[in-house]
């Protein structure tokens, strides 16, 4: 599947002043980090975690027992809306191995309190969403079980405690739960229309807890009365799952004596876990110890808090021993925090000559039966403009409950929606005003000189080369040999298209991280980071890093994670924010390192600072032989050589690229191929291109997965979710995606030290727009000009036959 | 998964025997599907035979014009079975075909033909080639054996032995996979035997594997994949579910049916 390529490096736009990060006012021992850069990064290191995965030697959660430990099952709500008339546990209490049985009427006795969920994304540069008419929206509070009522197919309505697994799954089944039954609502269209007979929460009777307006609408209603070309579509990004190979688990243990909870519990950031779960259980962050070494597989799925954390640590307490859970397949598919789920409405405004004038988007996201983010429709809003120099707009966002699974930032959380709406929007409007799309989007897109731009909606784009992104991809696919490509697939009875789609992407992530670096006498240094792996090489990248920034080999740097008895601030992996943070703070607190090395270098030899000089690891008294290294300095008298360091970092950045798709279809199965793929993307610095290749490969098959097979089906009728397997939910697989021809584009960052923006998202944010573009070009011989995904074969068998019948039609 | 104790049966009489003597007791072949569906609490059987070690259940021969394959044998030995691929090649392609690596190297032909999962490849195969079921204790041809989803004219505690399958001068077969269970979304085996042309499909029917006898008249005589191109079955008697309706079935039983006449000799697997 990788084919990497060299990559393209392009130079860095012009830092804008009040976004750009200022080496002139860091301290002087930055100058080394600057000079430092790069010996190890920007190089393919062989990831250092590899070899422990492999070999079976990887901490998963459920990897973790502990003496006398018990099991907890979970019994689940088969209904999407009901109102609990009473819980009876006789029978599961009476049954072998039982320890407890524990519902809500126990978790409002304890006095247990709501996860915080804490929705709001909270930089200074996030989009401000509120309640309508303003104020702080209600969510939803999400107690460890509920009390009144169930919301949602699969939600936990009691925990059953005892000796065995298998004894607490079997007394689950004997807990009888009266329920009423209550009218449901499963699509965020029926739930906002109004007159929704289902009332997720009686605190908001409409189910529309957000309502925000951005944008300037004297300025965009002008600009659409005087233009030449209007055209609007609706979309609806359907709901797809994480489906992480590691099914989350628990393991929880309360210590009597000390009054202190230890919980082991795979996630995307133990800190936020750890300040989370003591807000739950009423106490204080430091009675809870959170371990997340390895874990495998997260996409957003993991980076909030899960009932059963809680409810472990609860029931560890009650019953006085260890209690572990281990999520089920099935269990996973019902309960795992969700993705997407928008619906989107947008309007695009242009002149005779394809210039375009004003956007208006509305926006509604499916949050579920609670609020847990409002991260993807937030991150969405602000880019609804994409990469296209849209003078005016204006956005509706809103974000409703229904009767399903609670929604979560999802890989590349809001900008695959709004990148898929813009991207074929402007297919539409090529269409309409009968110009190539390619040069349609060449005179709109955001040139370089007007970098840092200010989108229509507010949101500062720190840098970029998108009509460059745009050539290089079209030459990297080979976009002028597709006629040649078309001609011999028709000549096989297939049907041959292409999509492309610019895309420009948000990261910004929890603000705060802290570094610690401990220089060892026996010649290791240890970083100690708060962001959480699952699979991103932090292990090895982070290392290149520092083993730059120290001037020593990177075999000697490893990276401590996931203890929050370790690591004690730390805002975890998402929303590409990992290096970018880790990478600042630790290039900080190298140069803190640096200094105080050379410090006690001076001291050593008893010269004056500026006599110090340094070479590598070694250091110097100038125009002497006399050295002492780094490690050396560290076993000195004078204590462990180390330093910790906090920083705040709010300023986005935005990643940027192209990506273009081919299909080959079998109009007889409707059967779709992916036949090429090329992608560019601008990710900034790049530490290590080869983590850097295989995360925007994970990426593409991500988003390509959901264009193509992924789709949390669910029945109108029952409420129920259908698709609660692999027997019927579609996973993206090797063999159904051709090997990618990716390459990425360094264009600087003017915000952080290191030049960071981000990688990986980068391969899913576009790739919805890219299949359905390429399907729909490879259809259009035949007439269809609309279809959703998941493109499965009867999906397009049906728009095939559609387009038929409307020919027909016409023809009549 | 419930509780249940497990047995590993050395021979077939003592698989009887145990089957005979046990309560609630279930053969274990492949497992593949009596593990998932144990594991998701859906069958609660309190003991599980194992017959995949059965030396009478093993072996793959001629008898007499008749291609025998014991029950265990697995999908990946049918398919690496250089007698199948000489005498029925699209079988060992259909074999080759089913699952991954893994189930191929586990499952078994007459855990797949006892089950009757209206999706499974080798009832397609049986049906269409005229095998006889061989059980512990009679003959059963194909066209009786099979009768509606996941029931076969099996008897309580009747265990198959082999499928006795006659040689064709010819046999194609054609599958569609669905996208997320790598099952037949629809598939179709076509075999010409004594001038005759069976043509069976699975994975689309309402009642599992089916005769499709219509293509069977217009390809008589002359197995050209042109002569059906507008035929199809019925729809009321066809699958609908989230993966394809009835109506899209229809037109994946023709396409892989002609794909199968197209393919004689071997098979046609997207």
């Amino acid at each position: 599947m990788t084919r990497a390529k060299t990559s393209a490096v392009r130079k860095a736009s012009d830092s804008a002043p009040d976004i750009a990060w200022r080496w002139d006012d860091a301290p002087p021992d930055m100058d080394y980090v600057r000079e430092a850069l790069f010996r190890h990064i920007g190089k393919p290191v062989a990831r250092k975690e590899d070899k422990r995965l492999l070999t079976g030697k990887g901490r998963f959660t459920d990897d973790f027992n502990l003496p006398g430990q018990t099991y907890a099952a979970m019994v689940r709500s088969p209904h999407p809306h009901a109102r609990i008339l009473g819980i009876d546990a006789s029978a599961a209490l009476a049954a072998p191995g039982v320890l407890a049985v524990l519902t809500g009427v126990d978790v409002l006795a304890d006095g247990l309190g709501p996860i915080p969920h804490n929705p709001l994304p909270k930089t200074n540069f996030d989009m401000k969403l509120s309640a309508p008419g303003g104020g702080a929206p209600f969510i939803g509070p999400h107690l460890l079980l509920p009390a009144d009522k169930v919301r949602h197919v699969g939600e936990a309505v009691a925990v059953v405690v005892a000796e065995s697994a298998a004894q607490a799954m079997d007394a689950a089944e004997l807990v009888d739960v009266d329920y009423e039954e209550l009218d449901f609502v499963i699509d965020a269209l029926d739930a906002a229309s109004g007159s929704c007979p289902s009332v997720v929460w009686d605190e908001v009777p409409d189910n529309v807890f957000v309502e925000t307006h951005f944008g300037d609408r004297e300025a965009t209603d002008a600009a659409f009365a005087r233009a030449a070309h209007v055209v609007e579509a609706s979309f609806h990004i359907d709901r797809v799952t994480g489906v992480p190979m590691e099914p989350r688990a628990a393991l929880a243990a309360f210590d009597a004596e000390s009054g202190k909870y230890t919980l082991y519990a795979g996630s995307g950031g133990a800190v936020r876990q750890k300040n989370e779960l003591a807000e739950v259980l009423g106490i204080e962050p430091k009675s809870l110890r959170v371990l997340s070494f390895d874990v495998g597989g997260n996409f957003g799925t993991r980076n909030r808090t899960y009932v059963e954390f809680g409810l472990t640590l609860w029931a560890s307490r009650r019953v006085g021993r260890p209690v572990k859970y281990t999520a089920t397949r099935s269990e996973a598919f019902l309960t795992d925090y969700q993705g997407r789920d928008l619906h989107t409405t947008v309007a695009l405004a242009m002149d005779a000559e394809g210039r375009f004038l004003a956007m208006r988007a509305d926006n509604l996201s499916n949050v579920g039966a609670r609020c847990v983010s409002l991260s993807p429709l937030s991150k969405g809003s602000g880019l609804i403009t994409g990469s296209y120099d849209i003078p005016a707009a204006t956005l509706r966002s809103r974000a409703v409950f229904t009767n399903t699974m609670c929604t979560q930032a999802y890989r590349s959380s809001g900008r695959p929606e709004v990148t898929y709406a813009i991207e074929r929007l402007v297919e539409i409007a090529a269409k309409q005003i009968g110009m190539d799309p390619i040069e349609l989007r060449r005179r709109n897109m955001i040139a370089p000189d007007r970098m840092p731009y200010r989108n229509a909606v507010g949101q500062v784009y720190d840098s970029g080369t998108y009509e460059t992104n745009m050539d290089q991809a079209m030459a990297l696919f080979d976009w002028d040999g597709f006629a040649a490509r078309r001609e011999e697939a028709t000549a096989r009875g297939m049907l041959l298209g292409r999509g492309l789609a610019n895309y420009v992407e948000s990261s910004i992530g929890s603000p705060r991280e802290r570094a610690e670096i401990t220089v060892l006498p026996d010649g290791r240094i240890e970083v100690v980071i708060g962001t959480q792996p699952s699979g991103q090489g932090h292990e090895t990248s982070f290392a290149q890093v520092v083993a730059d920034m120290l001037g020593v080999p990177v075999e000697t740097v490893t990276i401590i994670i996931g203890d929050t008895d370790v690591v004690s601030v730390g805002g975890g992996s998402h929303s590409g924010r990992s290096m970018r943070h880790a990478g600042t703070v630790m290039a900080m607190a190298s140069s803190e390192l640096l200094a105080e090395a050379r410090r006690r270098a001076a001291e050593h030899f008893d010269v004056a600072l500026d006599r110090i000089e340094r070479d590598g690891d070694q250091y110097r008294v100038a125009g002497t032989n006399h050295t002492v290294g780094l490690f050396e300095l560290a076993a000195l008298p004078s204590g462990p050589l180390a330093v910790a360091r906090t920083n705040e970092m709010h300023t986005p950045v935005f990643p940027n690229g192209t990506a273009i798709c081919e299909v080959e279809i079998d109009p007889e199965l409707c059967h779709v191929e992916i036949t090429r793929y090329a992608t560019i993307d601008d990710v900034g610095r790049c530490i290590n291109p080869m983590i850097v290749h295989g995360q925007t490969h994970g990426g593409i098959a991500q988003g390509v997965g959901q264009a193509m097979w992924e789709l949390c089906v669910t029945d109108p009728d029952s409420g129920q979710p259908l698709a609660g397997s692999f027997m019927d939910y579609g996973m993206p697989r090797a063999d159904n995606l051709p090997s990618f021809d990716a390459e990425i584009a360094e264009v600087i960052s003017p915000t952080n030290p290191l030049g960071i923006k981000a990688g990986g998202e980068g391969g899913t944010t576009p790739a919805l727009a890219t299949v359905t573009l390429a399907v729909l070009d490879a259809l259009a011989p035949l007439g269809v000009t609309d279809i959703k995904m998941p493109l499965t074969p009867n999906t397009i068998w049906r728009a095939i036959g559609e387009a038929r019948q409307q020919e027909k039609g016409v023809m009549e | 998964m419930y509780a249940f104790d497990y047995h590993r049966a050395r021979s077939l009489e003592e698989a009887l025997k145990l089957f005979a003597t046990l309560d609630e007791a279930t053969f274990l072949a492949g497992g593949h599907t009596l593990l998932p569906t144990m594991k998701n609490r859906l069958a609660a059987p309190e003991n599980l035979i194992d017959i995949s070690a059965l030396p009478e259940l093993s072996g793959i021969g001629m008898q007499g014009g008749v291609l025998r394959i014991g029950a265990a044998m697995t999908h990946h030995a049918v398919a690496a079975s250089s007698l199948v691929a000489e005498t029925i090649p699209a079988l060992a392609a259909l074999a080759g075909s089913i699952g991954d690596v893994q189930v191929r190297h586990v499952g078994t032909m007459g855990g797949s033909v006892a089950n009757n999962d209206p999706a499974a490849d080798y009832p397609a195969a049986v049906l269409s080639l005229g095998a006889e079921i061989e059980t512990d204790r009679r003959r059963i041809p194909a066209d009786d054996f099979f009768q509606g989803l996941y029931a076969t004219a099996l008897e309580e505690g009747e265990l198959i032995v082999a499928i006795r399958f006659p040689v064709p001068e010819t046999a194609g077969y054609g599958k569609y996979r669905n996208p997320a269970s790598r099952y037949a979304l629809a598939a179709s085996f076509v075999s010409i035997r004594d001038g005759a042309v069976r043509v069976a499909v699975t994975g689309a029917g309402k009642n599992g594997v089916f005769r499709w006898e219509a293509a069977e008249q217009a390809l008589m005589g002359h197995c050209s994949a042109s002569r059906i191109a507008d035929l199809r079955p019925e729809s009321d008697a066809l699958l609908s579910d989230m993966h394809a309706d009835a109506a899209f079935r229809a037109n994946l039983v023709n396409v892989v049916t002609r794909r199968a006449a197209e393919h004689l000799g071997g098979a046609s697997i997207v």
